[in-house]
């Protein structure tokens, strides 16, 4: 059973960070999703016994771990709270950069890279020309 | 117990409050100012308390102990909190001085400082993870501050980055309680000692990693330089001097008191990355022309510093490490400040806040330098490294002293007296700290001590 909840967890994260790497924006909003499904269900799984749902009463036969399933409410919790941060987050750099991609934001840097080069050997040059 | 209580309560009760109030007007920002500002005062007292009658433990809500969630205030949590909390109450002062740009500010600002508090506070691994997500929360929105875009685009950098570094921190925690079964600190640190080794490893660098990112360790730093770059000033010097305290406050207690042999086993890696990013921030350093830059890669060599002194261990090791992030923070918060800035004290201060990066006496830095020194005085590899790297730091800060002040570009009408006198203040710190480290000494060691003892 571990093994196989091992492996979910692997596969999700997997998809995730694969996700995570994307150039559009949305799907890398899906992989951090993703990635805290595989975390959530690693909390589940954390669990010490396995059974009965542990609601009072309480029954004969064996009951789940209440406090990693507590863990897991509070983790879906902040991660929904958080991705719609994330998603707020996308839509203002959207409407900023006018394209749902990674590759303008790359471009604006390394636009600015080289214009900071380029002052800076400006400014060496009207240095070695006030030095002569 | 009542400080205890009341420094996590005062700022997560008046933040709340103030994310409703439009954080543009004055009194909004006076409010966050006075909560921080009482805040320092409890976490102060808290400090004096702990330093004398040793660690506070509370259960919450009167639960039974094992059941509730417990707090607990030993040195190194209220020393760290105390730090982070001062770090913020300069930035905002700053800030505020300047005229808030956008609502949430005041609020946002104040709610990181809960986060911090109870992250550091706390003695139970779920609770610090929610408190963890408090601050970056607030974190995450700080990091667009601003508004232009190209803080737009190093905030989801950031926030996307770090998401994943909390997400590999939860399945950590989830780990640490299947092999544990508590959340506990104290008990972890105790069972740990029966878990077998290979899983405790796994969950060793599991936290490694985490924590890393928190605190932009050489292969984990390439969001930063991006970020530090693109926020303003106030911004950067919180993110740089408070949140970044996350990852070395996460590195001591994770690594010398919930996994002393996961740390031993893996020293030597420790300090061999700690050493690349030492060399890797100061060279990329050096090759930037502009203040910003610099320091964000200045930041990436600094913590190298932190990770080696955890690497060595031991009383003398941690404590090193605690003393140099304290200082560091505060070099770093004032550099960072100093951007943008003009009038008679911003060269000075800028000057001082170099020497103490540098490592030069009379500033904090040098006391800084003089413990690292002492942690590596019997490797002479370490000792090489410590002194090039304090070389390079050397370089690359006076190169933007050369570049900003010698050049007439922050000639102009000075910038406001109380960010001015926000500048005086933590230079005089920094000064202080120099002249008379004894206090500070005092405490990290007091602190190391602690850690130090808990690892058997």
């Amino acid at each position: 059973m571990n093994l196989i909840f091992a492996l979910v967890v692997a596969v999700l994260f997997g998809t995730g960070a694969y996700l995570l790497l994307s150039r559009e924006l949305v799907r890398v909003v899906l992989g951090v999703v993703v990635i805290s499904q595989a975390a959530t269900l690693t909390i589940i799984v954390s669990g010490l016994v396995r059974g009965a749902a542990p609601i009072y009463p309480l029954p004969d036969e064996p009951i789940s771990d209440p406090l990693s399933q507590a863990m897991a409410l509070t983790a879906i919790v902040i991660g929904m709270a958080v991705t719609a941060l994330l998603l707020a987050l996308v839509l203002r750099v959207v409407r900023a950069y006018r394209s749902p991609e990674l590759d303008e934001f790359a471009d604006e840097e390394v636009e600015r890279l080289a214009r900071l080069d380029a002052e800076a050997e400006l400014a060496q040059e009207d240095e070695e020309a006030a030095a002569r | 117990m009542t400080a205890l209580a009341l420094s996590i309560v005062i700022p997560w009760a008046v933040g709340a409050v103030l994310l409703l109030i439009d954080g543009r007007r004055a009194r909004a920002g006076r409010a966050a100012i006075a909560t921080l500002t009482a805040t320092l005062l409890t976490l102060g007292f808290l400090l004096a308390t702990v330093m004398s009658n040793g660690p506070i433990v509370v259960t919450t809500g009167d639960w039974p102990v094992g059941v509730g969630i417990t707090l607990r205030a030993d040195v190194l949590g209220v020393l760290f909190a105390l730090l982070s909390v001062l770090v913020l109450l300069a930035a905002t002062v700053h800030e505020v001085a300047d005229g808030v740009r956008e609502r949430p500010f005041p609020g946002l600002v104040v709610l990181l400082a809960a986060g911090l508090t109870g992250l550091f506070l706390t003695a139970d691994l779920f609770n610090f993870y929610v408190f963890f997500e408090l601050a970056l929360a607030a974190s995450y929105v700080l990091a667009t501050y601003g508004g232009s875009r190209q803080a737009l685009g190093a905030a989801l950098v950031f926030t996307t980055v770090n998401l994943l570094g909390t997400f590999v921190f939860l399945i950590s925690v989830a780990g640490i309680y299947h092999v544990t079964g508590t959340l506990g600190m104290v008990q972890i640190g105790e069972r740990m000692a029966v878990v077998d080794p290979n899983a405790a490893l796994i969950l060793a660098v599991g936290f490694f990693v985490a924590f890393s990112v928190k605190l932009g360790l050489f292969p984990f730093h390439f969001w930063l330089p991006t970020v530090y770059t693109g926020a303003r000033p106030a911004v950067a010097a919180i993110l740089s001097g408070g949140l970044a305290n996350i990852g070395a406050y996460g590195l001591l207690r994770f690594g010398a008191e919930l996994l002393p042999r996961e740390l031993e086993l893996g020293a030597s890696a420790l300090i061999i990355i700690g050493s690349v990013s030492v060399l890797y921030g100061g060279i990329l350093a050096i090759s930037r022309s502009t203040a910003g830059e610099v320091l964000a890669y200045s930041a990436i060599g600094q913590v190298g510093y932190v990770l080696v002194a955890i690497g060595i261990g031991g009383p003398v090791g941690f404590a090193a490490a605690i003393l140099y992030t304290v200082v560091n923070a505060l070099n770093k918060t004032m550099l960072f400040l100093t951007a943008r800035m003009r009038g008679a004290f911003v060269g000075t201060a800028f000057a001082l806040g170099a020497m103490s990066v540098a490592g030069v006496p009379p500033a904090a830095g040098f006391v800084g330098k003089l413990e690292l020194f002492r942690a590596v005085a019997d490797q002479p590899l370490l000792l090489a490294l410590v002194f090039l790297g304090s070389a390079l730091s050397f370089i690359y800060v006076f190169q933007v002293y050369q570049l900003d002040f010698w050049r007439a570009e922050r000639t102009g009408r000075a910038s406001a007296w109380p960010q001015q006198a926000v500048l005086v203040a933590l230079a005089a710190l920094i000064l202080g700290a120099g002249l008379w480290p004894e206090p500070l000494l005092v405490v990290s060691h007091a602190a190391a001590d602690l850690l130090a003892d808990g690892a058997p």
